[in-house]
């Protein structure tokens, strides 16, 4: 089938307006911020509901055409939604963005795709909820998306699994075919129905023997198009406040927060190193944002809700005073900025990018014993490439109650300037292969390290396979991601 | 009471297999956390009570035949009632303790023995005793003391040294010493020396229970001759059967005395007082027959019935045994009562106490089993940084002395009358 | 019927001749489960007997049993602890042998720091918790209780108790796994596929744990488990739990940064507005429904006599007509039990201080009697080691339950009515345990942080009566009737009568999901990972082509 044909055929589906081969448009989706090979699609085609999807997907199946799933804008970074096949459709979600029910009797909101962080807080903090987030997200940065790729969440006790606080999806899986996960799996695949007999889309685990929601999500769009989810939600803290703890060495943090995190003393609970935290507040030269001078703080943000709030964070500000007494630190209060970074979505520049126009990241998940190790790692790499480990960001975030912990080093670099960008590319491989040899896990393989990783694991390679080929028969999902 | 009886017990288990374990209240670590020998050393559930329970609903049905796999399964067990203490903790109707015991009747009726238990048994049937000595040499141990004979005279207590007290010199004196203490104490008592029976509770065990019945009433009989009303015994096993076994005789209402439970009393009445320190650490060990197993007999004869349209209770009420009132704190009290004495305890203790490995006739028919329960036991006392490890039964005793006698575990093993004499 | 001499000597190869047996008796007892005389003909207690039993001692003995099954064609029903019926083998004259893993019962590892365990199948609940709080940390015991099997709830069944509301239900506690597939293949899972260790369940990529842990598990349906790592919880208290008292009513001491509540409430809907504000004020450590178990009616005579060593169920009865006790069962007839732990004094205080305002808020009250020392003490004991979990058989030996549909605290509130309604009904045949038509209990939440649960109506039979038996076989049937008539869909009394059914009857059910997606997913599971069709369906699935509706438009 030609191009016009193809082209008609998507119109026939999402409307004439909603289907793009503009060259300017296809070109924003034919390379991200990574080193991904750039591959420019055909069509970017824009559906308005899930009807729509599911569509396309038939379409696709019948056209042998890739699809690839984009639900937030621009800036990309990791490789996922430049299409790793020629002749491919980009599904461009952002129109879909629907919140279709704040549920503050059960704290569950339920959203489309396209919502964003920057259209989510604002009103859920109307109906007196919020749902946890990661470091400043890109306003434009699609909450779904988000949560499908396991970006960590800044509350570490709440993070009662890792895809949390995602709870149940609609799909429409790689075959075609449209199915609820979890508890909504087993019932009409309606959510007025749904909702008509009491399901609220609370549990995430199922339909029955499987974790569907576990095989959608870090999948990067390659089993199903997710057209709506559920997500947990919490009151809206009516006290708050923020400390930091500094120290020179991140060794000496280590079991400060293995201690803090066991006890769940606080919300956000996070460590960045001196680039990271100016980065986050916004602060490309000089100080000021409160590190003191130390090079690595861990920032800890108390927040009280429902009765006695104050109480509440008095009474963890306490715990959290004693307990740095018991390590031979001090916990301060945190500069203004640094507490309203919890709470916000990132500025109109990407603040990770703010500094020199590009960043490229490398993180993976491991414990907190192993990360100076990595640190030290990813720096020894860097040096010898002669890249200044002032100038690499780092951040550490506690998952799943403090069990693992997500580390991520941000590298900047001018993307104008051909030997700064060889060099972090050649820093990026280096370290990714050391960090891999030295057990660093990657869990979210994007790009080269799923090379990487499925290199290395053929078993998981042949069962993950082994699904796509259930849920995605005609591989038309994003194809050539993962093992895929 | 033949098997029949049991079958309400197998049908209502409910296989949660907390047989197994210890009280899970009681649980301190992964290393002691069984409470049955016979599954951790046979694996299968049919090694478990619950699992007998089926063996002996599946006979009774004609579902399977005994096997030696079968016999293997019901004889090799110590009968050390740890299941009985976890099944009841959450039920009122099971008794999988007197039904284990009646499935080994039932076997032994049947005709289903062990080769190596006949010869046991046929010891006692012509020595009287459950270590095949001559009979003749029964009340040598007491030659040299100074006490009644009450096949000649009458005394209104009877000491029971025992047979293992009465044969095994390893044991030390606590039968000589427990005579001194009587004697000090201006007991009017007496032994049956020469005459003295075997209880017949090891044979009841093993599922002879006719040889039982013989001994019991010959001890009987022969206590009523001496005008005898209490016995007292340094023995648990002895203890145990005069205690629970032997009311639902006919015609008796012997009470029924441990030493330590004597002893208990005469320091209670500030009648005894230790003068010499053992500077020791030990650690007691509750022999099953004294501990979980001592409760006080309570006759019943009722029936089932049913309240609450299909709640099962007993009319009149059925006197529950579960460990609850074992016979713990007086050994504890007279090893504390030692000076010098440091009293430590075993995670398993009182009525979750692991075997020692004799009991239930497991030492006789199989040794390696009985060898191992007691090698366990003893970890678990010199998990406790314990010197010494002290029973109250010389069964325990024989069998801690023989699973150290290799030297792989220096630890001492007293019975609580040793300790005693050297604290006089 | 005998397993083949070939096939036996070839697992006998593996495993010794001391683990494996097919002596008939030996057979019998793991045939022998609880709620088998529901779902047998004649009202058998024996489910399908296995053609023999083994024991493997490692994950390399279980994929060579695995195997020499595939090449015989025989099935495998892999049990742990081996409680319940879909425990035993499905079929009768289908070739099986029963996997018991009881030799696999060592926990490998404890990461203090990491805060998680690695264990085999074959250790319990109470095993892993004693040890781990010498550590300061606890585990999340499944309502089932602590003679449970973690690898079993984490891995392959559903993971629920009453501490999944502050810890997380054990699916999601669950790390990295080692599973042997039914075609004998060892799959790991997480962090541990990539030989990174075992602190993470996903990826890499989408969680390949995902196809086989959903709500309920596989339940021994589609190959072995043979270790896992599980995550583990702060805990502020005592670090060797040193109970008193004699049996049965063990006693716990309450540590003075602790506090044990049986709270009451007025009505379902005050309760239902308690349950909300616990989990919006984020307090509680232990939240459960656990002493209605005994029936709302006899649950104040039942507990008040239990912590009595001298009682017997003959003092329920007496107790049951004393007014100051009836007065008790009032207070408590809607009630829950409730554990706060405080990391310090200030918290606790705190905590006491959120749920009295709570309390005055809702209406809801502490049942005083309850709150006493004694039964305050007891019900510590009881609810933080789960080991007196098996006083659900306490009335006579047979306990089932119905009903205990998960969703939200108004979903349950609102099928609560009729599940009372409906046991008051059946209980007039005076064939079941009358204890009043609520028996209901269950967990505060069954997920982490709250929210979600079902209720179970523990309904007591005499299994050693058939016409109590069939009392009990109709009362399911009409608990599935009730809850059609109230829009809710059958409840956990048909999960176990569908062990009793024909595969025929099961796929005709199966097909009546409104959405067949999940199980044509499971089918091609099956398909791809049994390929010999060795597991059972407590992994369900349904043949292509069976009485499907058009699922996927």
């Amino acid at each position: 089938m030609g191009m016009n044909s193809k082209k008609e055929e998507l119109m026939g589906i999402v409307g004439q307006g909603n289907v793009s081969d503009d060259p300017a448009c296809l070109n924003g989706y034919a390379q991200d911020q990574s080193f991904a090979l750039p591959i420019k699609p055909w069509f970017v085609a824009r559906p308005q509901t899930a009807e729509q999807v599911q569509e396309l997907v038939k379409w696709a199946n019948a056209t042998a055409t890739p699809l690839v799933p984009v639900s937030s804008g621009a800036p990309h970074f990791n490789g996922d939604t430049v299409p790793s096949a020629t002749e491919a459709v980009i599904v461009d979600l952002s129109g879909m963005n629907k919140i279709l029910k704040i549920d503050h009797r059960n704290k569950i909101v339920i959203v489309e795709p396209g919502v964003t962080y920057a259209e989510l807080q604002p009103a859920l903090e109307k109906a007196g909820l919020r749902i946890t987030q990661p470091l400043l997200p890109r306003a434009n940065k699609s909450v779904i998306a988000s949560l499908l790729e396991r970006q960590p969440t800044m509350i570490p006790r709440l993070n009662y699994s890792l895809p949390e606080p995602l709870r149940v999806c609609g799909v429409v899986w790689g075959s075609g075919e449209y199915s609820f996960t979890g508890e909504g799996g087993m019932g009409p695949r309606s959510l007025e129905d749904q909702w008509k007999i009491g399901l609220a889309q609370v549990n995430q685990q199922g339909p029955l023997a499987t974790d569907l929601v576990r095989l959608v999500t870090g999948a990067q769009g390659t089993m199903g198009i997710v057209v709506w989810a559920s997500i947990k939600c919490e009151l809206l803290p009516a006290a708050r406040k923020c400390f930091v703890v500094k120290a020179a060495q991140l060794e000496e943090l280590v079991d400060f927060c293995y201690r803090l995190e066991r006890l769940r003393i606080g919300d956000e609970v996070m460590i960045l190193n001196r680039r990271q935290l100016r980065a986050v507040i916004g602060k490309t030269n000089g100080c000021g944002c409160g590190c003191g001078g130390a090079d690595w703080t861990v920032v800890i943000g108390l927040a009280g809700r429902a009765l006695y709030p104050q109480e509440k964070v008095d009474v963890q500000e306490h715990e959290l005073q004693a307990l740095v007494k018991e390590f031979g630190l001090q916990a301060l209060d945190a500069p203004p900025e640094v507490a309203a970074s919890l709470l916000a979505v990132s500025g109109e520049t990407y603040w990770k990018v703010a500094s020199k126009g590009a960043c490229q990241e490398i993180f993976f998940l491991t414990t907190l014993d192993k990360a100076p190790r990595f640190v030290k790692t990813v720096e020894q790499v860097a040096a010898r490439f002669e890249y200044p480990a002032s100038d690499i960001g780092i951040y550490i975030q506690p998952q799943h109650h403090g069990v693992s912990q997500h580390v991520e080093f941000s590298l900047p670099y001018n993307p104008a300037d051909k030997r700064e960008v060889e060099k972090v590319k050649a820093i990026y491989t280096a370290a990714s292969e050391e960090l891999v040899a030295q057990g660093a896990y990657f869990s979210r393989p994007y790009g080269a390290w799923a090379d990487l990783v499925y290199s290395r694991d053929a078993t998981s390679s042949r069962v993950l396979r082994t699904v796509k080929q259930i849920v995605d028969p005609n591989q038309i999902l994003n194809p050539g991601k993962l093992c895929f | 009471m033949a098997l029949e009886t049991y079958r309400a017990d197998a049908m209502r288990c409910s296989r949660c297999a907390y047989c197994k374990w210890v009280p899970l209240d009681l649980m301190k670590s992964w290393r002691f956390s069984k409470g049955c020998p016979s599954i951790e050393f046979g694996h299968f559930h049919s090694y478990s009570a619950g699992g007998r329970l089926v063996t002996a609903l599946s006979l009774m049905d004609g579902r399977s035949e005994v096997t030696e796999k079968v016999k293997d399964s019901v004889f090799k067990c110590n009968l050390c009632g740890s299941c009985d203490v976890t099944c009841k903790m959450c039920r009122y109707d099971m008794e999988p303790l007197e039904a284990m015991k009646e499935l080994r009747f039932h076997l032994v009726e049947q005709g289903h023995t062990l080769p190596q238990v006949e010869p046991v048994i046929d010891g006692l049937r012509r020595e009287l005793n459950m270590l095949g000595k001559p009979r003749a040499e029964r009340g040598d141990w007491a030659a040299k003391l100074n006490v009644k004979n009450l096949v000649k005279e009458q005394a209104e207590f009877v000491f029971h040294a025992g047979c293992r007290y009465s044969f095994d010199g390893d044991l030390g004196d606590a039968a000589r010493t427990s005579v001194r203490i009587l004697q000090q104490a201006g007991v009017d008592f007496g032994i049956m020396g020469e005459a003295e029976n075997c209880c017949g509770g090891r044979a009841y065990g093993m599922g002879y229970k006719a040889e039982f019945e013989t001994r019991r009433d010959s001890t009987l009989i022969a206590w009523q001759r001496a005008g005898v009303k209490t016995v007292i015994t340094p023995c648990s096993d002895c203890y145990h059967t005069f205690k629970r076994l032997y009311p639902p005789a006919s015609g008796c209402d012997i009470k029924v005395v441990h030493m330590v439970e004597f002893l208990d009393q005469l320091l209670g009445e500030g009648k005894l007082k230790f003068t010499k320190p053992v500077p020791m650490t030990v650690t007691y060990h509750d022999p099953c027959h004294l501990g979980r197993q001592g409760e006080e007999y309570v006759a019943w004869n009722g029936k089932e019935k049913k309240i609450f349209g299909q709640a099962v209770c007993y009319d009149p009420p059925r006197p529950r045994y579960n460990g609850a009132f074992g016979i713990y704190d007086p050994p504890r009290r007279v090893l504390q009562a030692i000076p010098g004495l440091k009293l430590v305890e075993m995670e398993r203790n009182r009525e979750a106490a692991w075997c020692c490995g004799a009991g239930g006739g497991a030492r006789e028919a199989y040794p390696e089993f009985s060898n191992w329960t007691a090698s366990e036991r003893i970890e678990e006392a010199c998990s406790t940084g314990a010197e010494a490890i002290v029973s109250a039964c010389p069964w325990c005793e024989r069998n801690f002395l023989d699973a150290t006698a290799g030297g792989k575990r220096k630890l001492a093993v007293y019975d609580v009358m040793q300790l005693v004499e050297k604290a006089l | 019927m005998e397993i083949s001499r070939d096939a036996y000597r070839a697992i006998e190869d593996i495993v010794g001749p001391e683990f494996i047996t097919d002596d008939p008796a030996f057979l019998d007892s793991y045939a022998f489960e609880w709620l088998a005389e529901l779902v047998r003909p004649n009202r058998s207690h024996y489910m399908p007997r296995p053609w023999a039993v083994v024991m493997p001692a490692s994950t390399a003995e279980v994929q060579g049993v695995t195997r020499v099954c595939n090449k015989y064609g025989i099935k495998i029903k892999p049990i742990s602890t081996g409680w319940y019926h879909w425990a035993a083998p499905m079929k009768d004259n289908d070739p099986t042998i029963q996997l018991d893993l009881r030799r696999m019962n060592r926990i490998l590892d404890i990461d203090e720091k990491n805060r998680f365990a690695i264990v085999e199948p074959y250790v319990i609940c109470a095993q892993l918790q004693a040890e781990v709080m010498k550590l300061g940390l606890n585990i999340n015991i499944i309502g089932a209780g602590s003679s449970t099997s973690i690898v079993a709830s984490a891995c392959a069944y559903f993971g629920g108790g009453p501490n999944s509301y502050s810890m997380g239900n054990n699916s999601d506690n669950l790390l990295g796994q080692e599973w042997v597939t039914p075609a004998g293949e060892i799959i790991r899972t997480g962090s541990l596929s990539s030989g990174c260790g075992w602190f993470c369940s996903e990826g890499p990529g989408p969680s390949v744990r995902g196809i086989t842990r959903g709500v309920l598990g596989s339940r021994g349906g589609l190959g072995t488990y043979t270790k896992c790592a599980i995550k583990l919880n702060h805990w502020p208290g005592q670090k060797v739990l040193e109970p008193k008292g004699p049996p049965p009513g063990y006693r716990l001491e309450i540590p003075e940064n602790f506090r044990v509540y049986t709270i009451g409430a007025p009505d379902w809907d005050a309760w239902v507005n308690c349950y909300h504000a616990i989990y919006d004020n984020g307090i509680g450590y232990v939240f459960h429904r656990q002493f209605n178990l005994a029936g709302a009616d006899l649950a104040a005579a039942l507990w008040l006599t239990y912590i009595d060593p001298k009682k017997t169920l003959n003092d329920v009865e007496t107790a049951s007509k004393d007014p100051a006790i009836q007065k008790v069962a009032e207070e408590g007839r809607i009630s829950f039990q409730l554990i706060l732990a405080g990391n310090s004094m200030e918290s606790i205080k705190l905590q006491d201080k959120v749920l009295d305002a709570i309390l005055a808020q809702t209406g809801c009250y502490k049942v005083a009697r309850f709150c006493e020392p004694d039964m305050a003490e007891f019900t510590n004991m009881y609810m933080q080691r789960l080991g007196h979990k098996h006083c659900n058989f306490i009335w006579v030996g047979g306990y089932m339950g119905s009903w205990m549909q998960a969703g939200t605290p108004d979903y349950v509130r609102n099928y609560i009515p009729t599940a009372i309604k409906g046991f008051e009904r059946d209980q007039k045949s005076h064939l079941l345990v009358e204890c009043g038509g609520d028996a209901t209990m269950g967990c505060g939440s069954t997920i982490g942080g709250g929210g979600y649960f079902g209720l179970e109506q523990f309904v007591s039979y005499d299994p050693n009566d058939n016409d109590s038996i069939d009392a009990c076989i109709k009362h399911m049937e009409d608990a599935i009737k009730d809850a059609i008539s109230v829009g809710v869909p059958a409840g956990k009394e048909a999960l176990y009568l569908q062990i009793g059914w024909s595969d025929e009857r099961i796929w005709d059910a199966l097909s009546k999901i409104p959405q067949q997606f999940i199980l044509n997913f499971q089918t091609k599971i099956k398909d791809a990972f049994d390929p010999n069709y060795l597991g059972d369906r407590n992994y369900q699935w349904i043949p292509p082509g069976w009485g499907q509706k058009a699922d996927a438009k």
